[in-house]
């Protein structure tokens, strides 16, 4: 009977869809590991073809002379002005400073927005008043905050945090609000006809039915949490931190310091969303089989 | 080879007399044993918001009191007032289902068909009536219900886990060990012919496969019932026919009491050891025939046929009635 079963599958899958029969999906999967390559040294190329344009162009600029050297200075420069943060060590010291700052902001951002959100799942109406109040709250400027911040908590670790967290949170609670409640009824009753209730629900069925959408918010708050940082950094003066040092490059009138900085800034933002967000992103999609129109 | 008709009930609407005169007619009649299922008089009905000019005890439209649809009401208003109105799904529906039994329950949109299914699952209550479960009154709340597990249209697999990992997911709600899981779903994965494909992720099954894998989940949890909301509608008609053989193979195999819930009368004589004909006028079964016609088999033979030139006599005769409303 099973090769009956067996045979009869195999017709199936080749009258109702034969791309999805196993050696199909191995076909797309090796296609896949191919695609990837390609897509890779072609994307290197690409960018470096745009670095190399870019840095041109500023060359260009700084040889018209337009301003005077000193305010905008030349690639090279700059690139001395790395090296010379990098061997002082104040460059790395404030990049371990800043990323141990956003990571413990951000945990409590995802744990308190994650605690809050589901409670907001859990009881309607403190739902529906909350995520207005949230909503509002998310529009909310984060630097707004940091005068609130200086003089209830003072300049420390603290009150960046204070900023960091502030700025976030909202954005975590708000994702898991609408993706929790966004879950396929379908799933919670198929689950609880095969007997999950209660935490074994939430579990093994809403998180990971609600983890797309979540990652999206994450993302999200990731970046809001980043730039609420370097704002905090430069405002709250710590003596450390990346923020810290883009300050003291503007009080010493060090351009090439300040241009050194933003774009560690910049490619440190790029990194995190790449390596982390994106990756992650990719991974859930490809399981859920959410990527096949983009092929 | 012979058909029995079983008892033959009344048209008439909410007729008390003829109500109380069927059941004492079947306790009387074929249902001498302890049923593993007694749906036990249940009547349900369902709030949904309405249009003020709409005269709720009048069923304008057929397709509005689809049990099914009741959340998404399609309202064909002009007037912004809304109110609630109630509408009854399920009207006194008594049914009692042998161990080992396949009944397939046949009825158009809005018989209240899934509704029953739903209440016996446990996955919702009725309004009064009870579920009795080999004799006993079954709070349709607690775990027990894990011994009764639906099959949906959409298979309601999750796209998080593979093939195995989804035939696993009772299991592992029940805390089984992981081994003892592994070998379950396997044998039943086998079972609908998905072993190749055992690691495979949802996306990447066809319809068919998916309720494959749908039924070798429930399968796994070694249910006392399958319950099985038209799992087969949203099928083209060769894997239909396909996934019959296969249901009629595993329902051999397997022994299982099988509840099968479907619009197709084709299907439902094709497959059931007992079809019950529910009306969505009496809200309420409204003829019951006993096949004892061996499977597989071919629709075409003139018993079955007749049957189904009975049953679709049925379906008229509440179009008729729905239309003079």
């Amino acid at each position: 009977m099973i090769c009956k079963l067996l045979k009869e599958n195999d017709n199936n899958n080749s009258a109702a869809i034969p791309a999805t029969s196993l050696a199909a999906g191995e076909s797309s999967l090796r296609n896949e590991g191919k695609k990837k390559y390609r897509f890779d040294t072609t994307d290197v190329a690409n960018v470096a073809l745009f670095l190399a344009v870019f840095v041109g162009l500023w060359q260009l600029v700084t040889l018209l002379e337009l301003w005077p050297k000193t305010l905008l200075p030349p690639p090279a420069q700059v690139a001395i002005s790395i090296s010379e943060l990098i061997t002082n060590n104040s460059l790395i010291i404030g990049i371990a400073t800043s990323l141990w700052r956003l990571a413990a902001g951000f945990a409590i951002s995802i744990a308190v927005g994650g605690m809050v959100g589901l409670a907001m799942v859990k009881f309607q109406g403190f739902g529906k008043t909350m995520s207005s109040f949230a909503v509002g709250l998310l529009t909310f400027p984060s630097i707004a905050w940091i005068p609130f911040s200086i003089l209830l908590i003072g300049f420390n670790d603290f009150g960046i945090l204070f900023v960091v967290v502030m700025a976030s949170v909202f954005s975590v609670m708000i994702s898991t609000y609408g993706a929790i409640r966004n879950v396929p009824p379908l799933y919670i009753r198929a689950s609880k006809n095969m007997g999950a209730h209660g935490f074994a629900l939430f579990r093994h069925v809403m998180i990971p039915a609600a983890t797309p959408s979540l990652i999206g918010g994450i993302r999200q708050a990731w970046s809001f949490a980043w730039h609420a940082l370097i704002g905090a950094e430069m405002l709250i003066t710590t003596l450390s931190g990346l923020g810290y040092i883009l300050a003291v490059g503007r009080e010493f009138n060090d351009m090439s310091q300040i241009i050194a900085v933003m774009i560690t800034i910049f490619v440190i933002g790029l990194l995190f969303d790449r390596i982390i967000f994106l990756r992650l992103e990719e991974k859930v999609r490809s399981r859920w089989g959410l990527n096949q129109h983009a092929e | 080879m012979a058909l029995i008709e079983t008892s033959s009930y009344t048209n008439k609407i909410n007729n008390c007399s003829s109500h109380q005169e069927r059941q004492e007619q079947q306790e009387q009649e074929t249902f001498d044993f302890i049923p593993i299922l007694h749906v036990k008089d249940v009547y349900k009905s369902f709030d949904y918001k309405n249009s003020k000019n709409n005269d709720s005890g009048k069923i304008t439209n057929y397709d509005h009191i689809s049990s099914e649809h009741h959340q998404q009401q399609p309202l064909s208003n002009s007037t912004r007032s809304l109110r609630t109105s109630t509408h009854k799904v399920l009207n006194g529906v008594d049914l009692k289902i042998r161990e080992g039994e396949f009944v397939t329950i046949v009825g158009p949109s809005g018989c209240g068909k899934s509704t029953l299914l739903n209440i016996i699952a446990g996955l919702d209550k009725p309004d009064s009536g009870s579920l009795l479960v080999r004799g006993s009154v079954n709070d349709t709340n607690n775990a027990s219900s894990t011994k009764r597990i639906m099959i949906f249209q959409e298979s309601a697999l999750f796209p998080w886990l593979n093939v195995q990992e989804n035939v696993e997911f009772g299991l592992r709600l029940a805390k089984v060990r992981k081994e003892r899981r592994r070998q379950v779903a396997h044998k039943y994965i086998e079972m609908v012919g998905l072993s190749k494909f055992s690691e495979s992720l949802v996306y990447q099954l066809s319809g068919g496969m998916k309720q494959r894998v749908a039924i070798a989940r429930a399968l796994a949890m070694e249910p006392e019932v399958l319950l099985m909301d038209e799992p087969f509608a949203a099928l083209d008609v060769q894997t239909r026919d396909l996934l019959h053989d296969e249901l009629v193979g595993i329902y051999k195999t397997t022994g299982k009491t099988i509840l099968f819930v479907t619009h197709n009368i084709n299907e439902a004589i094709l497959l059931g050891d007992r079809v019950i004909v529910l009306s969505s006028v009496l809200k309420n079964i409204k003829k019951e025939f006993q096949i004892d016609i061996p499977r597989p088999r071919d629709p075409e033979t003139p018993e079955l046929y007749e049957i189904k030139k009975q049953i679709l006599r049925e379906f008229e005769g509440d179009l008729q009635i729905a239309k003079r409303k």
